[in-house]
């Protein structure tokens, strides 16, 4: 048995809308229409694995997330961590369980951070050594140890952010939760987030589950993604595998040395002036690049040339188009 | 069997004791108002008994209700904000990931918020006492065990209140809102446990009905045994039932209620 596991997880939601014609009849009838967040989706996870959940916004990643968690309890289908059914066993559950959802906060407004670090330690009820030990680590990590005296409402986004998870990691969850841990964080910070997630993974083998936006996140992270549209699961598997699949468009830029007059280029490619430059799309699966090379060097002499794959941004958003999201 | 962990509850209580402490001009507020309204009140029941119409309940016996009462007015007040503004922020879906039990977190945070209040209101007017007009002024309990009965029988009071209060917050939970559940509350809370009308003013008839509905264990409870009227065992049991009772009702709510949360949104 997986560590992990969903099976037609299933969770609709009840949105009421409010009649918009008719005097008293506006007053009293509802609308009433069911939104499903997450449609029978199935996967299985296994211990110490680096997931990764990706989808357009209203896509069921934070929908996901709390099922697995035990916050939600699902409509139909069943999810199980660790032998147990989140909801069902709630405690248990979370006491193996850490979470950051990026737009909220867990730490205390007011108090220094070393002191909400202090409360969750009686909240997980925890030896104060072990505590104070994984403070240590935790904190050297994150670079956080001169701001443990800080109050929460003095600290950057990035400093908050690294507080946040560090909170969540204090009492050695087995697996962990981080909702766009990244979000609005500069690439210094960024950087130091990353690394520390991939290290805490290979070190304590926690399993992390991961939403974001940001695709530099999953590809410095996540081996494997799930993504998710409309409360399906669309994908699951290898995100190189996934990228492969979109990354249909290259792009050769060339300037060349004097006039030269083109000769028509390879099928399917597409031909733009730009300046003095020359711009071809190709796709690489059909035309190989050595081919694009060839024609280049039939047009004349070359001064300079760069070849652009697309962003993993583009092709994620090729990716939705394509799917329909 | 599950072990019972104290120390979460214990923490949320220390917590919210040490966050009252700080709200001291609210206190300072409050025993201004507290001292108003005991006097006006007293005022009129000088007026009531001078105007004839023997009374069965002793004018002095009433002045000392009417202080225990207007001392212990905060612990009626529904005044933890917190909850709601969890519930807005949907910072409730952290508080949903702890290993506790979210009925014992609020009853603790409430009884403690309840009792550190009620002290730094009550205890100055205590003392508030020795510069009143004698016929204004509370009495002390007749004897030392009464004052040991209404002590032990108050805490026992102020866990029922906190009972009521966690009912309360797991109202929060449904309707989103704290304003028109806490209103509510805080009325039936005040003329039942005797704040508006002391207790024992009522008609002999209903006296039966009155002393043992729940509201009552909250402060007219303690203070009959302050009076020095009452059995402290009768009146202590009937004052846990309640508690086990409301405490029953509150956790299954809240129960029902975590199988229902819906957080919006990211």
């Amino acid at each position: 048995m997986a560590y992990m596991e969903a099976e037609d997880l299933t969770r609709f939601f009840l949105r009421k809308k409010r009649v918009k014609e008719g005097g008293f009849r506006r007053w009293v009838a509802r609308e009433r229409e069911t939104v499903k967040a997450l449609d029978h989706a199935s996967f299985q996870v296994e211990a110490g694995e680096l997931v990764g959940l990706i989808g357009p916004n209203g896509a069921g990643k934070s929908t996901t997330v709390k099922l697995l968690t035990g916050i939600l309890t699902p409509t139909e289908g069943a999810c199980r961590v660790a032998g147990r059914v989140p909801w069902a066993e709630r405690k248990q559950h979370v006491r193996e369980l850490g979470v950051v959802f990026g737009q909220r906060t867990q730490l205390w407004w007011d108090v220094p951070i070393a002191d909400s670090f202090d409360l969750l330690r009686e909240i997980y009820d925890r030896p104060r050594n072990d505590w104070a030990e994984r403070l240590r680590q935790i904190s050297a990590a994150l670079e956080l140890e001169p701001l443990l005296r800080t109050p929460l409402r003095q600290l950057s986004l990035g400093q908050r952010m690294r507080a946040e998870v560090c909170g969540s990691l204090l009492h050695r969850p087995r697996l962990l939760f981080l909702d766009e841990p990244t979000i609005g964080l500069d690439a210094v910070s960024k950087l130091a987030l990353r690394s520390f997630l991939k290290e805490e993974n290979r070190r304590e083998g926690t399993t992390i589950l991961l939403t974001t936006h940001d695709m530099e996140d999953m590809l410095a992270l996540c081996s494997r993604v799930l993504v998710l549209g409309h409360g399906k699961l669309l994908y699951d598997g290898a995100l190189q595998e996934l990228l492969r699949r979109y990354d249909t468009v290259h792009t050769l830029r060339c300037t060349f040395a004097g006039e030269v007059t083109l000769p028509p280029p390879p099928p399917g490619c597409v031909l733009r002036r730009d300046g003095d430059a020359v711009e071809v799309d190709y796709p690489p699966a059909q035309v190989p690049t050595g081919d694009m090379l060839d024609w280049v060097r039939r047009a004349g002499p070359l001064r300079e040339m760069t070849l652009k794959e697309q962003n993993v941004d583009q092709l994620i958003a090729r990716m939705y188009q394509e799917l329909a999201l | 069997m599950k072990t019972l962990r104290l120390r979460p509850y214990l923490s949320a209580f220390r917590v919210r004791a040490l966050l009252e402490t700080q709200y001291r001009g609210a206190a300072l507020g409050g025993l201004v108002t507290q001292m108003f309204f005991g006097l006006v009140y007293i005022a009129l029941y000088h007026a009531l008994y001078a105007s004839g119409g023997a009374q069965e309940t002793p004018l002095a016996e009433v002045v000392t209700y009417v202080w225990l009462q207007q001392m212990a007015f905060r612990a009626l007040l529904s005044a933890d904000g917190e909850l709601n503004e969890r519930v807005l922020s949907g910072g409730i879906a952290y508080d949903l990931c702890r290993p506790v039990d979210p009925w014992g977190w609020w009853f603790s945070r409430a009884v403690a918020q309840k009792l550190v209040g009620m002290l730094m209101r009550g205890a100055p007017m205590v003392f508030l006492q020795f510069v009143l007009p004698v016929g204004y002024r509370m009495a002390l309990p007749p004897t030392w065990g009464a004052g040991a009965a209404f002590a032990v029988s108050l805490m026992a009071g102020l866990a029922v209140i906190a009972a009521v209060d966690a009912i309360r917050s797991a109202v929060v939970m449904r309707t989103l809102d704290a304003r028109g559940v806490s209103a509510m509350i805080q009325l039936l809370m005040m003329i039942f446990a005797g704040n508006v009308i002391p207790l024992t003013l009522f008609p002999a008839q209903v006296q039966g009905l009155i002393r043992f509905q729940p509201f009552a264990q909250a402060l007219d409870a303690p203070i009959r045994l302050y009076l020095g009227g009452g059995d402290f065992l009768l009146t202590l049991g009937m004052q846990l039932g309640w508690l086990l009772a409301l405490g029953w009702l509150g956790r299954g709510m809240w129960r029902r209620q975590l199988l229902r949360v819906t957080i919006q949104g990211g």
